[in-house]
């Protein structure tokens, strides 16, 4: 049995460009891309630059302007980044609904997941931003889409659930699904593997190193300390050599008899 | 798409708007039949008030498509699979709320605006009126909606301008430019009801299907 991995092809984007009206300069200008299963994609950029405006696009939401996207899954999920909760359903008639919309997927585990067992019975136009989001996020993940889009997907989340967002991101990579995040809060920074989009006046990029956080106050730079370690005046040279190696910045202090 | 349909209508009734739409449509049709016609004027009474519903109908059918906050229609194109689908299941929607009124403005019509049993081919015509008015009301409701006319004041004005229009055109001698509203009560008050419903029928039903042409063709991209 071929495993889950081979269920989609690579989804490819071929010279797009788009704009929203004739005359308007291009929001996405040239962009080539390729999205292959199992892909996890973290998408930068300034606000403005046209990081929804691509996400639109791999959604399908928009058509190019001019240029291809081939072989989008036949599934996609997307969690925007405000869910609208001027809508009125509880949480449970609304999943309910989008349940059967899209084929009597299941919902209860998902929320389950984002411990959203005390916001079932609470009306939409009643839930914080995170909650509502929550919501956004279930209603994505319920049918095991194929490309999963989710727009800044941290915004306004608990601790818990920005733990777990992820590995829910890794279980939909390892059933052959492409995860694609708008991010600027680095949630999924530490996943192996992980790609790094940006878009940079209209221009896709991808870096092969990760970027640096945009805004330091959101995570302070790691606390460090000097250790004094003695060791034998011979083994110094391969002592240090070893340290550098492993990206401390290893030096020579003194020299004891 | 089914789904979808009936998600958007339940929406629309939870959010209270159908009393909207609901109320109005009693209070007119209160005042068409709150005094019963005399025999022999049950195919008037019939087609008069199908044609003045088709406004109320075209509110109806707007005010659902606006139901949904726009964010929450492309989640909807997404989760039900594009575009289209979604454009269809609205369309099915509020036609299927369109119908609702239109059956309960020839429902009360014969309850309580005729006086005897109309015969089986006025009340056919009668019948056939009565859909091609939740077509008219759709098509007219989705070119007005929220998606293709972002200010609510110039998509009123529009509302009632396009139905005006329609009666204006009607009553010309190029009725056939439009639904012919006021050729259907012309031809009903004539006695010429069953003669000329098949060639009225099918001028109805082409701009019906025009005017939700051009609506699909207006989604394109929205």
């Amino acid at each position: 049995m071929r495993p889950d991995i081979y269920r989609y092809s690579t989804m490819r984007l071929t010279n797009v460009s788009f704009r929203y009206r004739r005359r308007d300069p291009f929001v996405i200008e040239d962009a080539d891309a390729h999205l292959a299963p199992g892909d996890v994609i973290e998408l930068t950029g300034v606000n403005g630059a046209g990081k929804s405006t691509l996400l639109r696009l791999l959604a399908g939401l928009s058509s190019p302007t001019t240029g291809t996207i081939d072989d989008r899954p036949a599934i996609v999920g997307f969690a925007p980044d405000r869910f609208p909760a001027d809508q009125p359903f509880t949480v449970t008639a609304y999943l309910r609904h989008m349940s059967r919309v899209r084929g009597q997927a299941r919902w209860e585990p998902w929320a389950e997941r984002l411990n959203m067992g005390h916001l079932l019975n609470t009306p939409l136009s009643d839930l914080s931003k995170g909650s509502a989001h929550k919501v956004g996020l279930v209603q994505a993940l319920m049918a095991d889409p194929g490309l999963l889009i989710l727009d800044e997907p941290f915004a306004g989340l608990d601790t818990d659930t920005r733990a777990t967002l992820p590995s829910i991101a890794t279980e939909v990579a390892a059933k052959g699904g492409i995860v694609i995040a708008s991010d600027h809060q680095g949630g999924l920074r530490d996943l192996s593997g992980l790609r790094h989009w940006t878009v940079l006046d209209g221009h896709l990029k991808e870096s092969t190193t990760r970027p640096a956080l945009r805004n330091p106050a959101e995570t302070p730079a790691p606390q460090t300390v000097t250790v004094a370690v003695t060791v034998p005046a011979d083994e110094l040279p391969d002592f240090l050599a070893r340290m550098r190696g492993e990206g401390y910045p290893a030096a020579e202090i003194e020299e004891t008899g | 798409m089914i789904a979808l349909a009936t998600f958007r209508l339940a929406a629309y009734v939870r959010s209270h708007r159908v009393y909207q739409a609901f109320l109005l449509a009693l209070a007119m049709l209160a005042i068409i039949h709150g005094n019963r016609a005399p025999r022999g004027a049950e195919a008037s009474v019939l087609t008069d008030g199908a044609i003045l519903l088709i406004p109320i109908l075209a509110w109806a059918a707007r005010s659902l498509l606006d139901t949904e906050p726009d964010r929450q229609r492309e989640m909807s194109a997404i989760q039900v699979g594009g575009r289209a689908r979604e454009v269809a299941a609205g369309l099915l929607a509020a036609f299927a709320a369109c119908a609702a009124f239109s059956g309960l403005g020839l429902a009360l019509a014969l309850l309580l605006g005729v006086t005897g049993t109309p015969p089986s081919g006025v009340l056919g015509a009668a019948l056939v009126l009565h859909v091609l008015a939740a077509l008219a009301g759709t098509a007219l409701g989705a070119l007005t909606s929220r998606v293709i006319l972002p200010s609510p004041a110039v998509s009123i004005m529009l509302l009632l301008l396009g139905f005006l229009a329609m009666l204006l055109i009607s009553a010309s001698p190029l009725y056939w430019l439009t639904v012919p509203l006021i050729a259907w009560m012309k031809a009903a008050n004539a006695g010429e009801l069953l003669g000329q419903a098949p060639q009225l029928a099918a001028i109805s039903l082409a701009w019906c299907v025009a005017g939700l042409v051009a609506y699909v063709w207006l989604r394109r991209g929205r």
